[in-house]
């Protein structure tokens, strides 16, 4: 076991100390202090953990590349401090690291077996627990390109504009609008066409 | 593809963001997202993204910020430690170029000298006068240490050679 791996007891707990400890070394950032990243990844961490769990449909892979966003976002020199920047610039930036992260992923070769595939993508098929948005939107997005999944989830669940998805995509305005127009009418006519099945078979 | 954008659609977009549609929209524009495509489209993707988003946020189990700081700052401190590691190999290096310089200098030196260090001869008959060369020196013939000199002078930078290059290839 690698002794990276191996923690102290107090950085496996919330426990304010710990926090202390772990970022009292002078390692981060003097902007990024241990309150101010922990207020931070309180507000972004779940929004960045549904953003990569629905573009990539594997939570054990929007763990990982979670926790690789954020070591990143505290390593990398460049990376927008909140106290200068402000946090819609932090945030936007932190998508941006995951967003190249889920590219490098993609890239990578796939599984080749069915040991690699992650347990959770089989145990989550019930239907039992499936809510109407699930049952609705988890087909029709596994059916999107992975690019389309992350700029309609950016656009239609984060809220984000135009400018900011191309920030965090790397593309252009213009590009992500024409993007957008189209992954919009294929999302809406997969998503209506369970919905016209199920009204002609209640009809006949 | 025609970019048709529909003007009622900044409307529509803020009462969904509020949470006032459907029930605290007026009437009107109820009615125009019936009628209109690019809103209707507006609606149903928007309101089938925040339900996912809801229950996604519901869902997720971060790991605690001290641990994220933590590896952070261990992957800070191997790229500085990697940063100084460098002059260190180039210093590890030059220490190996300068005993293989040393090495090839002596045994030119020795060469120059008129010890054939390349024919059989040499060597053979090196091996075969070893043990009385060696009776002579226990006698404490000075004369033997002209043969065992370079022998050992060479064995000797074979073994600091050897040293540098396991040092140097040890981080590896």
């Amino acid at each position: 076991m690698p002794w990276e791996l191996t923690l102290p007891e107090t950085l496996l707990h919330t426990s304010p100390g710990g926090l202390e400890q772990a970022a009292g070394a002078g390692a981060c950032d003097p902007a990024m202090q241990n309150e101010a990243f922990a207020a931070f990844y309180s507000r972004s961490s779940r929004p960045l953990w549904a953003y990569l769990v629905r573009s990539s449909a594997d939570p054990a892979l929007a763990d990982d590349l979670m926790q690789e966003s954020y070591v990143r976002f505290l390593s990398a020199p460049g990376a927008p401090s909140l106290a200068a920047d402000g946090e819609t610039a932090a945030r936007l930036y932190l998508f941006r690291i995951a967003s190249n992260l889920l590219r490098d992923h993609w890239r990578r070769p796939r599984p080749a077996s069915i040991e690699e595939v992650p347990e959770e993508f089989f145990s989550s098929r019930s239907d039992a627990a499936q809510t109407d948005s699930q049952i609705l939107l988890e087909p029709a997005l596994r059916q999107m390109k992975p690019r389309e999944r992350q700029l309609l989830w950016l656009a239609h669940a984060e809220g984000y504009s135009h400018r900011e998805i191309a920030k965090v995509m790397g593309l252009s305005s213009a590009s992500i609008r024409l993007l957008l127009f189209r992954a919009r009418r294929k999302i809406a006519d997969l998503l209506r066409a369970p919905a016209a099945t199920a009204a002609l078979g209640r009809n006949s | 593809m025609k970019l048709t954008t529909c003007p009622h659609e900044k409307e529509v977009r803020q009462s969904i963001a509020s949470g006032q549609w459907p029930a605290a929209c007026p009437p009107e524009l109820r009615a125009h997202v019936a009628a209109c495509r690019a809103c209707g489209d507006l609606v149903l993707i928007s309101v089938a993204f925040r339900e996912a988003r809801a229950e996604s946020l519901a869902a997720a189990r971060p790991v605690p910020p001290a641990l994220l700081l933590w590896r952070a700052q261990l992957r800070r401190r191997n790229a500085a430690v990697e940063r100084i590691g460098r002059p260190l190999l180039g210093a590890q290096i030059f220490a190996l170029a300068t005993i293989l310089a040393a090495a090839v200098a002596f045994a030119g030196f020795e060469a120059h000298r008129g010890v054939a260090w390349f024919t059989w001869s040499f060597w053979r008959d090196g091996l075969f006068s070893a043990a009385s060369q060696w009776n002579h020196l226990n006698s404490g013939s000075l004369a033997a240490l002209g043969w065992l000199l370079p022998i050992t002078a060479l064995a000797t930078l074979a073994l600091l050679g050897g040293a540098v290059v396991y040092l140097a290839t040890e981080k590896q």
